[in-house]
């Protein structure tokens, strides 16, 4: 019939709607690409944390650095307690959903007197 | 040819609140007609509109349409046959509210899968004829008495139904509008349609254009006027 | 396009038509679903991110790492051992590892300090090769200036910048001081001929268990561990806070599915009725429950397009500000390297189900007694 004629608002409101989903899938699709392509890049960076990990002989990722027991974490202590708690001793607050402490993590100046110095 | 053979129908079945709409009531009514049921409130013709509009099923009795029988159909086919051959107009028009003028008179239309244009030019067409045209962007609820009836009319038509079932169409309009919707009556009628109407409004049942006026009373058919 | 395709077009057409008459409400709806799914993906990136990076970075660490045990904690393992286990069956290698921690009370950071095997990377007497947080947390003034560390008040002990190693290789080295063994033994007044624990080269990884079987015998007070035990770990320490995170967010999709249920089922008397109409005008209940499948779809489904993507950027472009300290942990010394971007496709397909069925079943199922009784209720 009218050929030419406008699209009713419903059928617009639709193809706008589907637009933006369309939108979204790209995008997606957009990231995994992303992804994939920043993968050499990441394999190489990753490469060279492995070459340090064999040539020095390392075990465990650097991310919890406060604990003993949470530095190398695969190496803990058979008998660790599971120490999840905030401000227990020998804490382990790289697990916890608590903030950190505001005081007690260090004072902040090393004195630099001449007779302090040993070597 | 609409035929009812023994239709009862019982509401709330087996209940306290038990309700015998319909009592063996048997009837035919032919094709290019305009056929009136008459009577007070609660004489049964809603249910006896319903039932021949495949909108509800008889308790007992039997209903066919063209010789099909359709009382036992499942609701899935019952419904294609009231899609297919039925369109209706209802007391209160049932409009969606929020949604234009046209919007609505497009609903019947999309279980069908229309072409988006070519419905839109249907629409335009239709709405046109019933002097809706300037009104098909306005949502129903900024309508009058009177728009809001010839849109639920064009609405039942867009799917070019040749039954149209109205239930009391001139309940809440004055008489001028009452003049209107005998107008657009004839028309149909014209185009080769029937019409099925309820109404306890002598203006209707006088009118010229009335082929047969049914008369009802507490579930029963009352007296039969050719 | 098909009479179908058709068919879905026009329902599709109803229900966002529907879906405008509460614009704000449904965009608001979407918004806030969007959030959860957020919160989720965000989560899983992170995790699966790490996951990857640490199987990586850590498929070089020793086969076997050999420990000494004392009243069932940490001792120092004695040179002997090392002679011990180099004698057995399939070991390519066996050598003594010296690392030990210390509390920097300057800046309150706990440095890991330790002689690196490769010859290469032994820094001169007097120097250390620092990790990449070391100068920045105690917020030397130039490249290369030394470093002083003091073990207790009135002492103070200079190392010289031979090296530093790079931020890319922060995630396994920021914290840690390469120096020579007489520098270490100096530093902790450790006795020669013991060391922190062993390192053994394997050369067959199928032999793994049965040098490990021989070497308990040799060495029965030792505990050992093997690469796949220091691997898992890492897999188990990251799946563990993944699994914290969707499990509060767990709860939030649970919570919207009652919602989105309770929504459906209080269904007011309107939206009872414009069913009923639609039923009435010659819908039936296949196009009623398709009308409400497009509005269960567009909500979940747009929710969950918007949610990860989202979190993509938040995560690979923002460094996953919002969620790192949970994820990564906190310390004074955080290593500062870009995660590499990866999507874990399962664990996405996991996301867009957990997402969308329970979202849909909860609009469906309500509506289902409504859309299959017979229409003839709006004519009165």
């Amino acid at each position: 019939m009218s050929g030419r004629a406008p699209l009713p608002r419903a059928t617009r409101r639709l193809r706008l709607v589907l637009a933006l989903f369309g939108a979204g899938l790209a995008a997606l699709a957009l990231e995994a690409a992303h992804a994939r392509l920043s993968r050499p890049a990441a394999e190489l960076r990753m490469a060279a944390s492995a070459e340090l990990v064999r040539a020095a002989g390392l075990t465990d990722l650097a991310l919890f650095t406060e604990a003993r027991h949470s530095r190398n974490p695969a190496l803990a202590d058979l008998h660790t307690a599971f120490q999840d708690a905030p401000m227990s001793f020998g804490h382990f607050p790289s697990g916890s959903f608590a903030p950190r402490p505001a005081a007690g993590f260090g004072k902040g100046t090393l004195g630099f007197d001449a007779d302090e110095v040993r070597r | 040819m609409i035929s009812l053979r023994s239709v009862t129908k019982l509401y709330n079945e087996g209940r306290p609140n038990e309700l015998r709409a319909l009592s063996d009531v048997s009837l035919e009514i032919g094709r290019d007609a305009v056929t009136v049921f008459k009577g007070p409130s609660g004489s049964g013709k809603t249910t006896l509109l319903s039932i021949v509009g495949c909108m509800a099923r008889p308790t007992s009795g039997r209903v066919l349409v063209d010789g099909r029988m359709v009382s036992g159909l499942p609701e899935t086919f019952l419904t294609e046959e009231r899609r297919s051959t039925f369109g209706f107009v209802f007391q209160r028009f049932n409009l969606i509210r929020g949604l234009t003028v046209a919007e609505n008179v497009a609903l019947p239309a999309a279980p069908l899968g229309p072409d988006p244009r070519a419905l839109a030019a249907r629409i335009e067409t239709r709405l046109e004829a019933l002097d809706l045209a300037d009104k098909a962007d306005t949502p129903v609820e900024h309508l009058s008495g009177g728009e809001m009836q010839r849109a639920a009319i064009a609405r039942a038509l867009i799917n070019d139904a040749p039954v149209l079932i109205a239930d009391e169409p001139t309940a809440n309009l004055d008489t001028d509008l009452t003049h209107r919707f005998l107008d657009i009556v004839a028309d149909l009628r014209a185009e080769g349609r029937s019409v099925i109407l309820s109404s306890h409004d002598p203006r209707i049942w006088q009118s010229d254009l009335v082929d047969r006026v049914v008369g009802m009373a507490d579930g029963r058919l009352a007296e039969v006027a050719a | 396009m098909t009479p179908g395709l058709r068919r879905q077009r026009a329902l599709a057409e109803y229900t966002l038509a529907a879906m405008a008459r509460r614009r704000g409400k449904n965009i608001g709806l979407v918004a806030v679903y969007a959030a959860v799914v957020f919160f989720v993906a965000s989560a899983m990136l992170f995790s699966a991110a790490l996951r990857r990076e640490a199987a990586i970075v850590l498929s070089e660490a020793p086969e076997l790492v050999v420990q000494n045990l004392l009243m069932g904690r940490h001792e120092l393992m004695p040179g002997a051992a090392v002679e011990t286990l180099a004698g057995i069956r399939g070991v390519a290698g066996a050598q003594g590892r010296l690392w030990g921690y210390f509390y920097d009370r300057v800046n309150g950071a706990n440095y890991t300090l330790m002689v690196p095997f490769d010859p290469a990377l032994i820094p001169p007497a007097g120097a250390a090769i620092f990790g990449e947080a070391i100068p920045r947390t105690r917020d030397h003034p130039w490249l290369g200036a030394p470093l002083f560390l003091s073990r207790h008040p009135g002492d103070l002990v200079r190392f010289n910048a031979a090296g530093q190693l790079t931020a890319a290789q922060g995630l396994v080295s920021s914290d840690l001081i390469l120096i020579g063994e007489a520098d270490f033994r100096a530093f902790f007044g450790l006795p020669p001929e013991v060391y922190t624990d062993i390192a053994v080269t394997i050369r067959n990884p199928r032999e793994i268990d049965t040098i490990v079987q021989k070497a308990e015998a040799l060495l029965p007070d030792a505990r050992f561990v093997t690469r796949d035990e220091i691997l898992r770990t890492y897999q188990k320490i990251f799946s563990w806070r993944e699994g914290i995170l969707v499990a509060l967010a767990g709860a939030s999709i649970l919570a919207f599915a009652i919602f989105a249920a309770e929504k459906a089922s209080g269904l007011s008397a309107d939206e009872a009725r414009e069913i009923g109409i639609l039923k009435a005008i010659g819908w039936d209940m296949r196009d009623v429950i398709a009308m409400k499948l497009w509005e269960g779809g567009l909500v979940s489904v747009g929710a969950f397009l918007a949610g990860t993507v989202a979190a993509y950027l938040h995560v690979f472009a923002f460094g996953a500000a919002l969620f790192a300290p949970v994820l990564k942990g906190w310390s004074v010394i955080y290593p500062d390297f870009p995660l590499a971007p990866e999507i874990d496709g399962i664990e996405m397909t996991a996301l867009f189900f957990l997402t969308v069925l329970p979202y849909l079943a909860a609009t469906l199922v309500p509506i289902w007694r409504i859309a299959s009784a017979d229409p003839d209720q709006v004519m009165r």
